[in-house]
């Protein structure tokens, strides 16, 4: 469905803080993957580069069989052997081998590496990339901070996207809408602005308005982070009742108990990179990374 | 003559009514065109000054950013000389159309900043949240952006309007006939010989017109603020 191969991200204006260093997952078709790590480990920054809210520095993204990042050299030895570097290592009388981790350690590439192997790149960019826009009607996104269009009612915050994308006409969006207003009991605020709903009503129209798209994944940015204590739980209801309907699910969570009871699998990131990843029952009974024994023995 | 017997005969006078109407029509004209065009200039500017870095849009951005810069830095009176006797000196040149050309320029480098900012001062999350949904980002900017951004800069685009209306009376000093020139020549020795009266009866004038749209702004901001109340 998703898979996130070796991406790397950087911030800061010459790329000095380094948020991702090489992660690399597979989320498959049904999964329901819970990501959980310290603050500033980059759980937040590797589920928004899934639908390339932020832009990886390097490595690529690929949705349902389509590149959606540019396609980057380093993970493909042969176009690497068309770089004009590579072909000055050997004359250097290095070994194939050791040319090529060279360039990969040292990613020469930023320099001009020749045509081939431009047209190689190219090639490949023009056949496999996805538009972006595309790609995201795919994939929902519910976000820390709800993020409802303030300036449309709730009915509207539904509606928007399917007419304006044209997917739907203006009557079949709101029948729609209105079936999954009813499913979280929000019906009746069908006509009411943002700025009348308290926090929990909020993200659950939050989450039906990326349901609204028929997403084939739901990606979770921290759903629970921003709520009053006492509304965690109906938004956490929310989110398990589209877990039973087999949505395949990413959430980014600190909710323990969610991650227990509904992920199939936990991804544990510490400084940037992934550093274990185990069925829900293995995770919270044998962590064995440090880090990880640290981070559960704080926050159980 | 005392105060108010100036005032009656200033006010029952044919010919000062004439010059007043006659100044307070040309101080409107200038003042909506230029502010239409303003409106549209600054529009056009920030959108400019706002899109994304890219090789395309250099050049414009680099425009924009001279335009707003030179237009902020230097004074409205020697831009509206600048363009009487050094750009627009054609003979028969309607000087109305000049002075709404200098206005509109030097307001729409104000209004570009304001809407900048108005825009600036919408939540990002408003964008991203549009954009996860697969919306363009052109799509994302009619539908929530600028909407919102809309009535964050009513306020501050009201007061560069009524700066605006003020403003324009410098036009008398290129000899125009406005509000003020009539002013000045009603009080001149040859009429009624003490400019108190007309200068006060004039300011009046200007002070109902913004007073008028200061209403008008709030009863806009008012509409567009429906969605916030909570």
């Amino acid at each position: 469905m998703i898979s996130v191969k070796n991406v790397y991200k950087d911030f800061g204006e010459n790329g000095e803080i380094k948020v991702l260093r090489g992660v690399s997952c597979e989320i498959e078709k049904g999964e329901r993957v819970v990501i959980l790590g310290p603050s500033g480990s980059g759980k937040s920054t590797l589920l928004r580069c899934m639908n390339l809210l932020e832009q990886p520095t390097g490595g690529e993204v690929w949705v349902a069989g389509d590149l959606i990042t540019a396609p980057d050299p380093y993970l493909y030895p042969e176009w690497l052997k068309q770089s004009a570097t590579y072909e000055k290592m050997l004359r250097r009388n290095k070994k194939e081998d050791e040319a090529l981790e060279e360039i990969c350690r040292n990613r020469l590439l930023s320099k001009r590496e020749g045509r081939a192997f431009e047209n190689m790149r190219k090639a490949i960019e023009k056949e496999k990339r996805l538009d972006i826009n595309l790609a995201r009607r795919k994939m929902g996104m519910v976000f820390q901070h709800f993020n409802l269009f303030n300036n449309l009612t709730v009915l509207q915050n539904l509606t928007l996207a399917p007419v304006e994308l044209k997917l739907k006409t203006q009557e079949e969006a709101e029948e729609k809408a209105l079936e999954l207003l009813r499913r979280i009991d929000l019906e009746d605020k069908r006509d009411e602005y943002p700025a009348k709903l308290s926090g929990g009503q909020k993200q659950r129209v939050a989450i039906v308005r990326a349901l609204a798209m028929e997403p084939d994944v739901m990606l979770f940015d921290e759903p629970t982070s921003a709520l009053d204590p006492e509304m965690v739980g109906e938004v956490l209801d929310v989110m398990k009742s589209l877990a039973a309907s087999g949505m395949t699910m990413v959430v980014v969570t600190h909710e323990m108990g969610f991650a227990r009871e509904v992920g199939t699998r936990i991804m544990f990131m510490n400084e940037g990179v992934i550093a274990e990843e185990a069925t829900p029952e293995e995770f919270f009974k044998n962590p064995r990374h440090p880090r990880l024994k640290e981070f559960l023995s704080k926050v159980l | 003559m005392n105060f108010f017997e100036g005032v009656y005969t200033l006010f029952t006078n044919p010919n000062y009514m004439q010059s007043l109407f006659k100044g307070l029509q040309i101080t409107l004209v200038i003042s909506v065109a230029a502010a239409v065009m303003g409106l549209l200039l600054g529009t056009v500017v920030a959108l400019i000054t706002i899109c994304p870095d890219s090789p395309a849009m250099k050049i414009p951005k680099w425009i924009s950013k001279i335009y707003i810069t030179v237009i902020r830095g230097t004074p409205m009176a020697l831009q509206l000389f600048i363009m009487f006797y050094v750009i627009f000196t054609i003979r028969d040149f309607p000087e109305i159309v000049t002075a709404t050309i200098a206005f509109g320029i030097n307001s729409g480098a104000y209004v570009a900043e304001n809407i900048r900012a108005g825009i600036l001062s919408v939540d990002v999350g408003q964008t991203e949240a549009g954009r996860a949904l697969g919306l363009t980002s052109g799509i994302t900017m009619r539908k929530v952006v600028i909407p919102q951004a809309i009535k964050n800069v009513i306020p501050t685009i009201g007061n560069e309007l009524i700066a605006l209306i003020k403003e324009t009376s410098i036009v008398s000093m290129i000899g125009m006939y406005d509000l003020t020139m009539a002013a000045k020549i009603i009080g001149s020795g040859n009429n009624m010989a003490s400019y108190l009266i007309p200068m006060s009866v004039v300011a009046l004038f200007y002070l109902a017109i913004v007073y008028m749209l200061t209403f008008v702004i709030k009863k806009i901001e008012r509409r567009l603020r429906a969605g916030d109340k909570r």
